[in-house]
């Protein structure tokens, strides 16, 4: 037998508001981090969809975006371990893209190599695509950037200039968007020609490396920035560890973390202050039936643990009301092409962090518990 | 100020000299005015007096729920007589934790619970009862107070007398050596009153709990051991009534 949760279903229309408030925040935790989340996958694309289970890339490289030329001849520093399946050289640098109409956007342009075998194309470049790209100074966008605002043109075929070289659009890519500028994939050759200034002719942006064995990739890594920490010519990082990197770099250098955190964290007050007003006016109103038991030497803290234990049934309660429609808010999302991840570890974050708040706001609300006086009962 | 002549055991509870005052606005009342009586185990003591007249303040300085400014509330504890008032606050709730229990105007029953729960907590909490243990005893009280069946009943499913008889109930599951009640009977019919002062007298003899009233229901006074008049803070008459001592004496303080 549970008194408080007996309390609480008979008392269902009083606790409702703060279950209710429990489960607003708890929505909008969720859904706040996961939007976030969605937004800075954005920013690792070109790793999470390719194929490498190492990326080397210039020194203390902060976002994939970002990564400098680095000399080819530091190839053959990883190359010759026994670990190493295949290596191959990756381009990658900003670019200016002229529309047809004469407006200009700034472009990421991806260059890899195209065989079967390649670690460097992203997943969704189909072997039909591949095979178009081989074409010189052929191009594939994503299909979210044909319009005036985006790349100035409207279908595949069009063409485009690149750093004042004529390309053609050969194909579209679906829900590659990009945060810093549109994806440009092409191949090794065309990279290397578009981006012939920023690439000096021996360099690439990155080396792609694949392991024998993928769970060799953390110890690979750590072994060859130690073996050259003195040079300071290079990183060498798992793709996970750059992904992160990457996403990281992002989120706090456009401060859209903090924006989105302090939204939460409004949620999160409202939540609390509500759910604490719920208990407060609970517990006021049985004070009388509390003041017996104190008048009958029942310890103040058994009423304390009674309250307590109250919000942790409306923490719990408003979570589980939350997070069915966290989904079907995510699904709303996915429809209108915003993603919204929520992996398990941010669901079980956004609770504990949403129960913790309704158990503080209980706390808050112990001081009805206190006011109880049972001489009170004599007047 | 002596006390009557029947009353020569020792007392379980006593009070010597209490004054209690209030402030009322701005300038000082005396509520309880040098208030000394002996009450007895076994007995139901009646405390009457008009509105007003500070019954409900010397319930509360003899029950250890409120401080007097002056004189001694000694109960006995062990063949000893102790001064709760000189107890620390926790020796206090401790106190009342093992001896008293309460009746208070109005049923205050938690309105989400069952009869039983009703009493089961008071166990539970208050001894760290097992549930089993809790719920056999909550189980007997009821059935002596007549609510056999009703158990699962919440308050608003009872009647008023069902309800007072399960906050009687509360009061004397853990059979306090003392038992506060305050105004128990005024906002029953005279049968469900019937049914409270039976139960009082029973735990009197039967637990020989020592029971305090407050009332002005004069209905009482043949049910009772010894009356008490408390008028304007003071102690002014006490009478054995009539069924008690088989002669009805009255004895009025300072004659």
């Amino acid at each position: 037998m549970n008194y408080s949760l007996a309390t609480l279903w008979h008392e269902r229309p009083r606790f409702l508001p703060g279950i209710m408030a429990v489960a607003f925040s708890a929505v909008l935790i969720a859904l706040q981090c996961g939007l976030l989340l969605g937004l800075f996958k954005i920013t690792s694309i070109p790793v999470d969809n390719s194929s490498a289970d190492i990326w080397v890339g210039s020194n203390q490289v902060l976002s994939v975006d970002l990564g400098r030329p680095i000399q080819l001849s530091m190839m053959s520093r990883i190359a010759g371990d026994p670990r190493v399946a295949k290596i191959e050289p990756y381009y990658q640098a900003f670019a200016s893209w002229i529309k047809p109409d004469g407006g200009s956007a700034l472009v990421i342009v991806i260059g890899s190599e195209l065989d079967d075998g390649n670690m460097g194309c992203v997943k969704e470049l189909s072997p039909q695509m591949r095979d178009a790209l081989t074409e010189p100074n052929s191009v594939i966008v994503d299909r979210a950037e044909f319009s005036e605002k985006g790349l100035g043109i409207k279908r595949v075929g069009e063409y485009a200039e690149i750093n004042k070289v004529r390309v053609r659009v050969v194909g579209e890519t679906k829900g590659l968007k990009s945060l810093a500028g549109p994806y440009v994939f092409c191949s090794r050759d065309t990279a290397k020609l578009l981006l012939r200034n920023m690439t000096p002719r021996d360099t690439a942006t990155y080396f792609l490396i694949r392991l024998h064995n993928p769970a060799d990739a953390k110890a690979f890594s750590e072994e060859f920035n130690t073996k050259y920490e003195k040079r300071r010519d290079m990183d060498v990082m798992t793709s996970e560890t750059f992904s992160t990197r990457s996403r990281l770099h992002w989120l706090l250098k456009t401060k859209a973390g903090i924006a989105l955190g302090y939204t939460a964290l409004l949620g999160l007050l409202v939540g609390a202050v509500v759910t604490s007003q719920t208990l407060y006016a609970a517990t006021a109103a049985s004070s009388k039936e509390y003041a017996i038991l104190l008048a009958m030497g029942i310890p103040r803290r058994k009423v304390t643990a009674t309250v307590l234990v109250q919000t942790f049934w409306v923490g719990l309660f408003g979570i589980i009301l939350a997070y069915p429609l966290v989904h079907a808010l995510a699904g709303l999302g996915r429809l209108a092409s915003v993603q919204i991840p929520l992996p398990i570890e941010l669901l079980i974050i956004a609770a504990v962090v949403t129960l913790v708040m309704s158990m503080l706001a209980g706390l808050v609300a112990l001081r009805s518990v206190r006011k109880i006086e049972p001489m009170n009962l004599l007047r | 100020m002596s006390l009557p002549d029947e009353v020569d055991d020792l007392p379980s509870l006593r009070c010597v000299s209490i004054v209690r005052s209030f402030s009322d606005g701005g300038h000082s009342r005396n509520v309880i005015n040098d208030v000394t009586m002996d009450l007895h185990s076994g007995q139901i003591t009646l405390l009457m007096g008009p509105s007003g007249s500070g019954k409900s303040t010397l319930l509360a300085i003899l029950s250890g729920l409120l401080t007097p400014d002056r004189g001694q509330v000694m109960a006995r504890e062990n063949g000893r007589m102790i001064d709760i008032w000189r107890m620390s606050p926790r020796e206090r709730e401790q106190f009342r934790l093992r001896n008293c229990g309460f009746i208070f105007q109005g049923y205050n029953l938690f309105p989400a619970l069952t009869a039983r729960q009703q009493l089961e907590i008071v166990l539970r909490w208050g001894e760290g009862a097992s549930g089993r243990d809790a719920r056999k005893r909550a189980d007997e009280m009821l059935e002596v107070l007549g609510l056999k069946g009703k158990e699962h009943k919440k308050p608003a499913q009872l009647s008023g007398g069902e309800k007072q008889r399960v906050a009687i109930g509360r009061a004397l599951i853990k059979r306090p050596k003392y038992c506060f009640a305050d105004e128990p009977t005024s906002a029953l019919d005279w049968g469900s009153g019937q049914v409270v002062i039976d139960q009082l007298q029973k735990a009197a003899h039967e637990y020989d709990s020592t029971i305090i009233v407050v009332s002005h229901d004069h209905r009482l006074l043949e049910h009772v051991d010894i009356s008490y008049h408390l008028d304007d803070g003071r102690l002014t008459e006490t009478d054995i009534p009539v069924n008690r001592g088989g002669e009805f004496e009255s004895w009025r303080a300072g004659q």
